[in-house]
């Protein structure tokens, strides 16, 4: 039997008539907005961010890029995801290492695909 | 004035592919039909080196050319997700939005302002946010839309957007345009026009609208209207009912024994009353076909049979009596190439059990319901019939399928921390 916290045989349930579902993560998290797309981590080069591999990122591609925020970036055939930085008129993708340069995002099939906005980590 | 636009993504399923996969941006790149036969998407890159639509791609990679083109065996999961996506950034935006394919839809623009810069807008953000890439056609009639939308494909000067609203336009155009290129122009209809004397549109319009019905009937007299400026055609909000479900598939490997005949159309059959549930019908008919591949040198056999059936949705129901069908189709010696189930006389289904009816469908509904419940959080195929086997050597051959990226949380895209 699928018993759900209401339908009891014996004894009437008392919440019977106050059930609710279970809570909805994807609901939380928004993920039926077009825009969203999930995204998982390979490498801990943003641990600084608190960002580690395995994580699952929530990118939303209607979110303006801003300098500073974290971005799913294609670039160089790659996908890659690190801190957006605007300096000098143009964007650059900063490295979370120390001592690793920025590289400019820029030519033809280079592109700022979405920035990231949540995420889920479902082992801790 | 009512105000049409059709908005169309450019290669669709390439781009679905693109927007995951960075490597695949610049590079020439098809995208094949199940079992990986024919080319049914490429990008402009790949139509510059001349594979063709349809095109088998066995034969092409033969090409020394064609050597260096990527492939990928189709994933309609993806492409439908992308098309949603595309769908809700258009639904937020205009007011009514009619997907009328995978990757084109009707938008409702009448009445609003600036409708030609609405329209760069849209184009733009259905690629940052639904990452395809697209062209909009705009007119008075559905028809002056798409063939607009084909305009702003082959000229790259226009921006992706061509307004034919002003008659001026549609007259420079309509002189110039071959009738072929209007939706509903099939290549028979354009040889009789041909025959005619009839090539360019212009030649089409002005034809009396008698003579075109008497060569053409009344759709060839709808299409001139259309073209004309007259909207025939009205925004049509909800898909028409469905006359029919059909699962049919050329298998991976070919069939040879009754066993493996057996397991792929069982599998076909369970598909089709999944289908079925999913949009709440029954069917009262059923057919099923089986034959051999004509173009490999076997000899042509081809076997059909239908019947007549209690209307029901059940899985276990449709599966024995598509056995049944398909037991008096099937002749041994033969190597089956293709086959497929059939449902038609559908009807929604009914809430209780019936008086007359032979099996409790009440019973049947709620293991149906408990069957596709499994499957729609595991997996389709997770919970099948028996029958469908398990070495399932019919399954379409699909060698380079990519991750289902907006599906399945185990395929989702992976990233790489910079
Ligand atoms: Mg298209």
């Amino acid at each position: 039997m699928n018993y759900n916290g209401g339908n009891t045989t014996g004894f009437v349930s008392p919440a019977g008539d106050s059930l609710e579902g279970r809570i909805d993560l994807s609901a939380t998290l928004d993920l039926s907005r077009p825009s969203r797309y999930p995204v998982r981590v390979a490498g801990d080069a943003l641990a600084s961010r608190g960002i580690v591999s395995g994580d699952i990122l929530i990118a939303d591609a209607a979110f303006p890029p801003a300098h500073g925020k974290v971005a799913v970036v294609m670039m160089h055939g790659t996908a890659l995801v690190g801190q957006l930085a605007f300096t000098k008129g143009q964007w650059w993708l900063a490295s979370g290492h120390a001592g690793v340069q920025a590289v400019p995002v820029t030519g033809d099939e280079a592109e700022i695909w979405a920035v990231i906005t949540g995420l889920v980590r479902t082992e801790v | 004035m009512a105000v049409f636009g059709l908005i169309d993504g450019n290669s669709f399923y390439c781009a679905a592919e693109r927007a995951f996969a960075p490597e695949l941006r610049g590079v020439p790149l098809v995208v094949l039909s199940n079992n990986d036969g024919c080319a049914i998407a490429r990008t402009a890159e790949a139509k510059a080196m001349g594979i063709k639509m349809g095109e088998p791609w066995h034969l092409a990679q033969r090409r020394a050319e064609c050597k260096a083109v990527e492939w990928r065996s189709s994933n309609y999961p993806l492409y439908g997700d992308m098309s949603r996506r595309m769908y809700e950034v258009l639904a937020a935006r205009v007011p009514q939005v009619e997907p009328y394919s995978i990757d084109e839809m009707f938008l409702d623009l009448t009445g609003l302002p600036d409708v030609e810069r609405l329209c760069h807008r849209l184009r733009d953000e259905v690629r940052r946010i639904a990452k395809i890439p697209t062209c909009v056609g705009i007119g008075p009639t559905k028809t002056i839309a798409k063939l607009a939308n084909r305009i702003a494909k082959d000229d790259v000067a226009l921006n992706g957007v061509c307004d034919l609203r002003g008659e001026a336009d549609r007259t420079r155009y309509y002189a110039e345009l071959s009738i072929s290129r209007v939706w509903g122009i099939g290549s028979k209809t354009a040889a009789t026009l041909q025959n005619l004397g009839i090539v360019s549109i212009a030649d089409f319009i002005k034809l009396a609208p008698e003579q075109v019905r008497d060569v053409l009937t009344v759709t060839g007299a709808r299409v001139q209207a259309e073209l004309r400026g007259q909207s025939c055609l009205p925004f049509t909000l909800m898909p028409p009912p469905r006359q029919g479900i059909a699962v049919t598939r050329s298998f991976g490997q070919m069939a040879n024994t009754w066993g493996q005949l057996r397991e792929a159309v069982a599998a076909f059959a369970t598909r089709a009353a999944e289908k079925l549930r999913a949009e709440g019908l029954e069917a009262g008919h059923l057919s099923v076909f089986a034959h051999t591949n004509p173009h490999n040198g076997d000899p042509w056999y081809s076997a059909s049979r239908a019947a007549q059936i209690e209307p029901t949705s059940d899985t276990l129901a449709l599966l024995s009596e598509t056995m049944r069908l398909l037991h008096a189709c099937w002749r041994p010696g033969h190597r089956y190439f293709k086959a497929g189930v059939m449902l038609a006389n559908l009807t929604p289904a009914r809430q209780q059990g019936q008086m007359f009816a032979t099996r409790d469908t009440v019973k049947s509904a709620r293991a149906m319901a408990a069957l596709d419940a499994v499957n729609a959080r595991f997996g389709r195929g997770m919970l099948r019939p028996a029958a469908t086997g398990t070495a399932m050597a019919w399954k379409s051959r699909q060698a380079q399928h990519s991750p289902r990226y907006t599906t399945r949380a185990e395929e989702m895209l992976v990233a790489t921390a910079f």
